[in-house]
Parts: structure tokens; C-alpha cells; sequence
């Protein structure tokens, strides 16, 4: 399973990916870091991977933008919303256009490594 | 307009809380909230969020260089460099801004994080009388200054 990484933050993108990396996740290769969601559309449109985490306050291209362009170009991809914004508004919002799960920061290594399996699992 | 009450400042200080102790396992000790009247001394590493729509100001993390590290460190992170510490800082200003929205609705629009290094930064964004608290978390002192007002 491909995974991108969208995130304005260094610190989160790295994070993830050493939660993945490290966490036991198996099966979950990394494809792909983006830092905002033009990154984040141009790297899935070269790399296809089948899930996604996804921040959604970023410069360029925000979250919510990114997701309706990701899932146009390939309705099957699996986002996982990974945000501050944790009002039930914004996640009923992503959730509605196709995000399939929605974790609130701060998170724990856990509550990530089973949100992505609930994600991954949903495939 | 209207200025922030108390429970609006407790968000704050419960998320910086919260914030801390999830990703460090180590809560912080508020050491004080009060409404600034003079001017602000931050520390070197700055994240500031912007606020508009339900209100306008902004939120500003202030940092040491050391307590940052130390925060990068325990998430096993090895690139210490400056721009990495000025990431975090701006991350940890997202999220709390973020975190507001659940108790000040989803009205309340929020920028990506300016990041701004040197004490004289958060001189330069606060206006007269924010709110600040100050925090110590595994001997470092940090600060977080609320300025906002709701507009209606």
C-alpha cells in the first residue's frame, strides 16, 4: 500500500512517516511527502498511492481543495484527514467530500498507527 | 467587538496543556495568565496564526530554543536545525488556533502559521493588552499570547 504524506509541517510529515516506518505498519511504503496540495496532486498523479493523510489548513492549496482534486482523479484513494481544525463542522465536512476517517491534533503515535489501519483496512 | 472572557482564555491554557502532554507525555506548569500592559518578552523561536472571520487577532507561541528541541527530540526527530525548530513552533501555534475552533465555532478562520525568529518578533504582533500565559514545561519557560476579540 503507497502512502502520501500531505502536510505543511516538516515536523508532522516526518512524524508520520516515522510512525509508519517504525509502528509496524506493514505493507505501507511511503510515496510521497507534499508540504501543500498542488505538492500533494502533482506526486499522486506520478506515484498512485492508495491512501493519504491529509492536513487541511496549507498555503497554495488547502486540505478541503486538495481532497475534491485527489478524489476527481482517482475516486479510490483513501484520505485521512490529519488536522487542528477538530470542530465536528470541518471533519463532517471532509468526510462528506470522500475522506474516509479524521484525526484531531495533537495525536498519539497509536491513535494515528489505528487510524490509518482503519483506513487502510476500509480499502 | 468584543474582547475575549475567561472561559475563552482557559481554552488556551488547556490546549497548550493538552498539546503538551500528548505529544511529550509531560504536562506543563501554567506559572500565570494575565492581561498584558506593557510590552511582551518572548522568546527566540515564534509561531503566530492569524485570526478572521467570527474574530479578529492572533495566537503567538513563544519558545526557547531548548524546550523546542527538546519537544523535536522526544518525537525522535533529528533535523534540529533553526528553520526546523521555527516549524514546529509555527505547528504548535496551528494547532492550538485549530483546536479553538471546537469551542468558538467553525466561523472562526485561521491563517497558516507565520514563523518568526528572534525575541523581538512577538513585539512587533501583539497590540497593547494581550493576554499572556506563561508556561514551564521540563524547566523551560514558554509563552502563549491570545489576541483576539470576537467581531459580532
Amino acid at each position: 500500500m503507497r502512502l502520501l504524506i500531505v502536510d505543511d509541517s516538516n515536523m508532522i510529515r516526518t512524524r508520520i512517516s516515522r510512525v509508519v516506518q517504525n509502528g509496524g505498519l506493514k505493507g505501507v511504503v511511503l510515496a510521497g511527502l507534499a508540504k501543500n496540495g498542488v505538492e500533494a496532486v502533482r506526486i499522486a498523479k506520478a506515484t498512485h498511492p492508495e491512501v493519504v493523510t491529509m492536513d487541511l489548513t496549507m498555503p497554495e492549496m488547502d486540505g478541503i481543495e486538495c481532497i475534491q482534486a485527489l478524489l476527481k482523479f482517482d475516486p479510490k484513494i483513501n484520505i485521512l484527514v490529519v488536522s487542528a481544525l477538530s470542530d465536528k463542522s470541518t471533519a463532517i465536512q471532509a468526510l462528506k467530500l470522500g475522506a474516509r476517517g479524521f484525526v484531531a491534533k495533537p495525536f498519539t503515535d497509536e491513535e494515528l498507527q489505528i487510524a490509518l489501519l482503519d483506513v487502510a483496512d476500509a480499502r | 467587538m468584543a474582547t475575549l472572557n475567561e472561559n475563552d482564555l482557559k481554552l488556551f491554557i488547556d490546549s497548550i496543556r493538552h498539546y503538551l502532554k500528548v505529544t511529550t507525555r509531560q504536562e506543563p506548569q501554567i506559572t500565570s495568565a494575565f492581561l498584558g500592559t506593557g510590552d511582551v518578552e518572548g522568546f527566540e523561536f515564534n509561531g503566530i496564526v492569524t485570526f478572521s472571520g467570527s474574530h479578529n487577532g492572533n495566537v503567538i507561541v513563544s519558545m526557547p530554543a531548548r524546550l523546542v528541541r527538546e519537544i523535536l527530540l522526544l518525537q525522535h526527530e533529528t533535523d534540529l536545525s533553526d528553520s526546523n525548530l521555527l516549524d514546529a513552533v509555527g505547528e504548535i501555534a496551528n494547532t492550538l488556533a485549530g483546536n479553538a475552533r471546537k469551542a468558538l465555532g467553525p466561523e472562526l478562520q485561521i491563517s497558516v502559521p507565520i514563523k518568526l525568529h528572534g525575541v523581538q518578533g512577538i513585539k512587533a504582533r501583539v497590540r497593547k493588552h494581550p493576554y499572556v500565559i506563561t508556561l514551564r514545561w521540563n524547566h523551560y519557560e514558554a509563552l502563549v499570547c491570545v489576541d483576539m476579540e470576537r467581531r459580532h
